[in-house]
C-alpha cells in the first residue's frame, strides 16, 4: 500500500461526500478495486462508527485502522478534516448562490445520487455479512427501527448483538 | 451577538458534545443548539441559516457546522479549537474500539454477536439512505408529480449505474447533479410561468 494514494482515496471520498456515510461508495469502489480492503472491513467499520462517539462520519477512521493500522487511522482523520474547510469558501459566496435555482437543483441531484449509491453499496455489503434468513430479519428490523426513530441507534445495535448471541451462540 | 468565549471553552464544549454522542451524531446537533442558546453564541435564525449552508459543502455536516461556529466566535483559532474538540477525542475512541474489536474478534461469542451486529449495520446504512431521501422526496411531492418522477428516476438510475461493474461513483454523482439541473429546469419551465416562489427554508433535519 502506498500512503499517499491511501490518503488521496480517503480525501477524494470525503470531497464528494455529503453527510455521514456519503464517502462509503467511493471508498468501497476504490479500496475493493485495489484489493486493499475486504467487504467485511467495511461492515465492521460502519458498525463501529455507529457505536463510537462523535459523528457517524468517523466510521472511515475505523476503516483506515482496519486496513492500514494506526497510520491508516491518522490519514483517514486528516482526510476527513480537510474538505469541510471548503464550507468557508461556500459561505463567502452564499449570498450570491443562495437563490440560484440551478445551484439548488444541482445539490438536489447530488443528494439523490448519493442515496442511490448508498443503497447499492449497502446491498453489495450484505453479501458479506448476511448469510441466512436470521440475518435478513435483523437487517430489516434495524432498518425499520432506525427509520421510525423508535430506538436510539446504540440500542438497536445492542439488540442486534443479543439476537446474534441467541441465534448463533454455541 | 458577539461574545468571545475562550479557546479552552470552545474546545471543551465541543469535546463534551462529541464524546457524549455515543451511537452516532444525531443528538449532537441538539446539544450544539443548547450550547449556543445557553452561551448566547448564535440566535436561532443564524443557527438555521448556518445549518442550511452546511448542507451544500462537502464533508461531514457536523464538522462543517462546528468549524463555521468556531470561526464565527473566535476566528481561525476558534475554528481549530472547536474542530479539534469535536474530532480528536472521538476519533481516538473510535480507533481504540476498532483495535479492541480486532483483538477479540476470533472469540466464538464475539463472532456470534457480530453475526447480529453486522446485518444490523447494513440495515442502519439503508436507513441513513432513507432518511436522506425523505426530505428531498417530501419537497418533490409538493412540487407535483412530474418533479417527483424526476427525483425517483435520478435516484433509481444512480443505484442501477452503481450496480454496473466499473462505473465510478464520481461519474454517477456528477451525472445525477447534471441530470437534476437539466430535467428540473425543463419541467419548471412548463409548469408555472415566471414566479419567484422558492422560499421554504431548507431546514430539514437531514442526516448528520
Amino acid at each position: 500500500m502506498n500512503p499517499l494514494q491511501f490518503f488521496w482515496l480517503f480525501l477524494k471520498a470525503s470531497l464528494f461526500s455529503f453527510g455521514g456515510l456519503g464517502n462509503l461508495p467511493f471508498l468501497h469502489s476504490d479500496l475493493i478495486g485495489l484489493g486493499w480492503a475486504h467487504e467485511s472491513d467495511f461492515v465492521t467499520a460502519i458498525a463501529v462508527g455507529q457505536v463510537s462517539p462523535g459523528p457517524t462520519g468517523l466510521w472511515s477512521i475505523s476503516l483506515g485502522y482496519l486496513t492500514y493500522g494506526w497510520l491508516g487511522a491518522v490519514l483517514a482523520l486528516v482526510a476527513l478534516s480537510l474538505p469541510p474547510l471548503l464550507i468557508l469558501v461556500v459561505s463567502a459566496f452564499y449570498q450570491r448562490i443562495e437563490h440560484n435555482s440551478q445551484v439548488q437543483d444541482f445539490v438536489r441531484g447530488l443528494a439523490l445520487g448519493i442515496v442511490g449509491l448508498t443503497v447499492t453499496v449497502a446491498l453489495n455489503l450484505a453479501s458479506s455479512s448476511i448469510f441466512d434468513w436470521g440475518g435478513v430479519v435483523i437487517a430489516l428490523a434495524a432498518l425499520a427501527l432506525a427509520v421510525t426513530r423508535k430506538l436510539p441507534i446504540i440500542l438497536i445495535l445492542v439488540l442486534a448483538a443479543a439476537a446474534g448471541l441467541l441465534l448463533y451462540g454455541r | 451577538m458577539t461574545l468571545h468565549p475562550s479557546l479552552w471553552e470552545l474546545f471543551s464544549t465541543w469535546l463534551l458534545m462529541g464524546i457524549q454522542s455515543f451511537g452516532g451524531g444525531s443528538s449532537t446537533l441538539i446539544m450544539i443548539h443548547e450550547a449556543c442558546q445557553k452561551h448566547g453564541w448564535l440566535d436561532d435564525e443564524e443557527f438555521v441559516r448556518l445549518w442550511a449552508l452546511v448542507q451544500i459543502a462537502p464533508g461531514i455536516n457536523l464538522v462543517k457546522f462546528t468549524l463555521l461556529i468556531g470561526r464565527k466566535l473566535r476566528g481561525w483559532p476558534g475554528l481549530a479549537a472547536a474542530g479539534a474538540g469535536l474530532l480528536l477525542p472521538s476519533a481516538l475512541v473510535t480507533v481504540l474500539m476498532t483495535a479492541g474489536f480486532t483483538i477479540v474478534q476470533s472469540q466464538p461469542l464475539v463472532q456470534a454477536a457480530m453475526r447480529g451486529v453486522l446485518p444490523a449495520a447494513i440495515g442502519l446504512t439503508l436507513a441513513m439512505g432513507v432518511q436522506m431521501a425523505q426530505p428531498l422526496m417530501t419537497r418533490a411531492y409538493h412540487e407535483g408529480p412530474p418533479r417527483l418522477a424526476v427525483h425517483l428516476l435520478i435516484l433509481a438510475a444512480a443505484a442501477l449505474l452503481m450496480a454496473v461493474n466499473g462505473v465510478s461513483p464520481v461519474v454517477v454523482m456528477l451525472g445525477a447533479g447534471a441530470a437534476a439541473v437539466l430535467l428540473l429546469a425543463v419541467i419548471q419551465a412548463r409548469r408555472v410561468p415566471p414566479q419567484p416562489d422558492e422560499d421554504e427554508s431548507s431546514l430539514s433535519g437531514d442526516d448528520l
